[in-house]
């Protein structure tokens, strides 16, 4: 009888146990699933172009000054009155290579403004002349003989990530820059000055709240205020204020935690010496609690970085780098909201898992750095 | 002489009083950002999203939420179907998530050897910061064919789908919180139940899960409100459907926060505003579950050791 129940139980341990194994083994399957499919369908699609070059095609006629006395060599895809090599390409001509001393480097707009031209860019039209209509020997011939300021109408080729890259980090400085000195001053106000009443309970309450509210809630609330009535219409500052609201119970209360974690006998010895409140916090607690605020800075930026249906309502989804904080040239898509967009309206996952490559990487490197600055702060503290 | 030296510091020391001062109000007024968010959300979404119903022209609130079909176009706004679809998505992800969350969780804490926690654990954060969208990439390369190949109904883009993916994106929540509060059972909780002559499983079970339970609720509950306000990955793999309830776990389903997302960027008027009537039922479902979650918090932070 003994035996028998021994052995049930047994059986059942064992059972349970295998249920546990099993559920780690799923979790952690998942987490390689996903990585694997991610570096799967988004690393051939990464290469430098991908990293450096903008999001679309951008066709722009420029002035040159050709050096008309070195015109006439023979070396054949060189133009050495421009100082470039070109080749061919389909009905136009790429440049290869741009001598150090070339003038296309001085190269203006029809602004007049400068526009340097590049290697990979494309030279479509020459003067009046489309490179479309006539032969690549052609092309080069006519290029290699004309002298002068010459009229050119170049195509840079798009295909990569930088406007979302650099729209991503305006965002990001500008969400922390408006919600780093609110979150870190409240988090002073209830760690430091607070007396238990009916103020804190409701700033707890409304922090509580606001951390679970879902970011499409906050993004019909950024359209509402910040798009519509405050009229900024689609830019990075309504979206930067719509995900600073977003982050505020975030950095409150992870810099409330480093706030409690500075001992007493610091404030008390401060006093002590005479130091008035602000001063012990000024030049005590907060540099005491700077890791922990850190940290609270690294999670916010990883909470930014990771957003987006906060952001399509207030800063579109336009590809661009944006010219202002406001209006019209100031709509910007970050990383994520580009890559929903890509798989919404085109259905391109491999692109769309190239950025994903690009936002796991960032995301990795951000918990590794929140992981050292806690570590290094333990051992500082002796805590470790 | 002497007089003159003291008004100086009465001076300085006034000006000192009352930087005090000013910066005591800053922090508080900083305080106060929160609270004045809060409201403004509430009242501008609700002053929003409740307009179709009232004056003149008012579209009936009954039919709003008791209604199958959505179509802008055809004046039809009813968003019963997508109540029931959150709900199921929801639910199942609860289902689904708690155990295995639940069982991971007392993996790392009770089982693993810590060099395997070493690991464990930073691959769990990650799994926590993964962007949704990634996660919604993931559900229509992976998730949605595989559902397609098993589907009686041809389309991988179904309720089961959005299940699935809810269910990885609630497990680093579930995970987390249950791991902690796990590991703050106090240690002489599993010497007693060993003295009893327990197995290290039976301890597990008996005593440390049981006494962990508050933590594993509130992780619960916390899931749940993610579960119900994802957008982004669910509306990648989710079907929205236009009208319907979910007859089967293959169903397309359209939940709340989809219906929103997708059609705003071209709403106007009335459309717009019920849009803004879908996020006033989402909002409300996620009030309740945030009162829970503060009335547990609450609770857990009188029970003492359960953080």
């Amino acid at each position: 009888m003994n035996n028998k129940n021994w052995n049930n139980r047994k059986m059942k341990d064992g059972l349970l146990r295998s249920l546990i194994y099993l559920s780690t083994g799923v979790t952690i399957s998942i987490l390689f699933i996903i990585i694997g499919f991610v570096l799967y369908k988004g690393l051939p699609g990464i290469n430098v172009n991908f990293l450096t070059r903008n999001w679309e095609d951008k066709t722009t006629f420029v002035n040159v000054k050709a050096d008309a006395s070195k015109a006439g060599t023979d070396n054949q895809d060189y133009i050495a009155s421009l100082g470039i090599t070109v080749k061919e390409g389909e009905k136009n001509l790429i440049i290869t290579k741009i001598d150090k001393k070339s003038a296309v480097h001085n190269a203006a707009n029809l602004k007049n403004e400068a526009y340097g031209l590049k290697k990979e860019d494309i030279i479509s039209k020459i003067g009046s002349d489309n490179t479309a209509d006539m032969s690549y020997a052609d092309a080069l011939k006519l290029l290699k003989e004309s002298g002068g300021t010459l009229r050119l109408k170049v195509v840079r080729p798009g295909g990569g990530i930088v406007p979302m890259f650099v729209s991503t980090i305006y965002i990001i400085l500008l969400s922390l820059a408006i919600a780093g000195p609110v979150g870190i001053s409240a988090a002073i106000y209830l760690n430091e000055y607070a007396k238990p009443g009916r103020i804190l309970n409701s700033i707890r309450f409304a922090i509580q709240n606001l951390a679970g509210i879902p970011s499409i809630i906050y993004g019909l609330f950024g359209m509402l205020l910040f798009v519509q009535t405050l009229k900024m219409q689609y830019s990075i500052l309504a979206g930067s204020l719509t995900l600073s609201i977003l982050l505020l119970p975030t950095i409150i209360s992870t810099t409330e935690e480093a706030l409690k974690e500075i001992p007493r006998s610091y404030r008390e010895g401060s006093y002590g010496l005479g130091a008035t409140k602000l001063q012990t916090i000024a030049k005590i607690i907060l540099p005491g609690a700077l890791p922990g605020i850190l940290v609270a800075v690294i999670l916010s930026i990883g909470r930014i970085v990771g957003e987006s249906a906060a952001l399509i309502f207030t800063a579109g989804t336009i590809a661009q780098i944006p010219e202002g904080l406001v209006g019209g040239k100031s709509s910007a898509a970050t990383l994520t909201t580009k890559m929903y967009w890509l798989i919404k309206e085109t259905g391109d996952l491999s692109s769309a898992s190239s950025i994903a490559v690009v936002l796991l990487i960032l995301i990795i490197l951000l918990n590794i750095a929140s992981k050292m600055i806690t570590k290094s702060f333990l051992k500082k503290t002796g805590n470790a | 002489m002497m007089s003159k030296k003291v008004s100086n510091q009465n001076k300085a020391g006034k000006a000192v009083e009352y930087t005090e001062v000013l910066f005591r109000v800053i922090f508080l007024l900083s305080a106060l950002v929160s609270v004045l968010s809060v409201v403004a959300i509430i009242v501008f979404v609700f002053a929003k999203g409740l307009k179709p119903f009232f004056g003149k022209d008012a579209y009936s609130f009954l039919q709003f939420i008791t209604g199958l079909k959505w179509d802008p176009n055809k004046n039809l706004f009813g968003i019963l179907y997508m109540i029931v679809g959150s709900l199921f998505a929801t639910l199942g992800a609860i289902v689904l998530g708690v155990p295995i969350g639940l069982l991971t969780a007392v993996f790392i804490a009770e089982l693993a050897p810590k060099k395997l926690v070493s690991v464990i654990k930073p691959g769990i954060e990650l799994l926590a910061g993964i962007p949704s969208v990634i996660y919604g990439a993931f559900g229509l390369g992976v998730i949605v064919p595989l559902i397609n190949k098993i589907s009686p109904t041809g389309q991988g883009q179904s309720l089961l789908a959005v299940i699935c993916v809810l269910t990885i994106m609630v497990l680093p929540t579930i995970i987390s919180l249950s791991e902690s509060s796990i590991r703050a059972v106090p240690k002489s909780y599993r010497e007693a139940s060993y003295g009893l002559g327990a197995s290290k499983i039976q301890t597990i079970f008996q005593a440390v899960v049981p006494a962990a339970r508050s933590g594993i609720l509130t992780a619960t509950v916390l899931g749940i409100g993610r579960a119900i306000g994802e957008t982004m990955a669910v509306m990648m793999i989710a079907g929205n459907n236009i009208g319907g309830l979910p007859t089967s776990i293959f169903s397309k389903v359209r939940p709340l926060t989809t219906n929103i997302a997708m059609e705003m960027s071209y709403a106007s008027g009335r459309h717009q505003d019920m849009l803004f009537a879908t996020g006033v039922i989402l909002f409300t479902f996620i009030m309740v579950i945030n009162f829970t979650l503060i009335r547990l918090t609450k609770r857990l932070g009188n029970e003492g050791p359960l953080r």
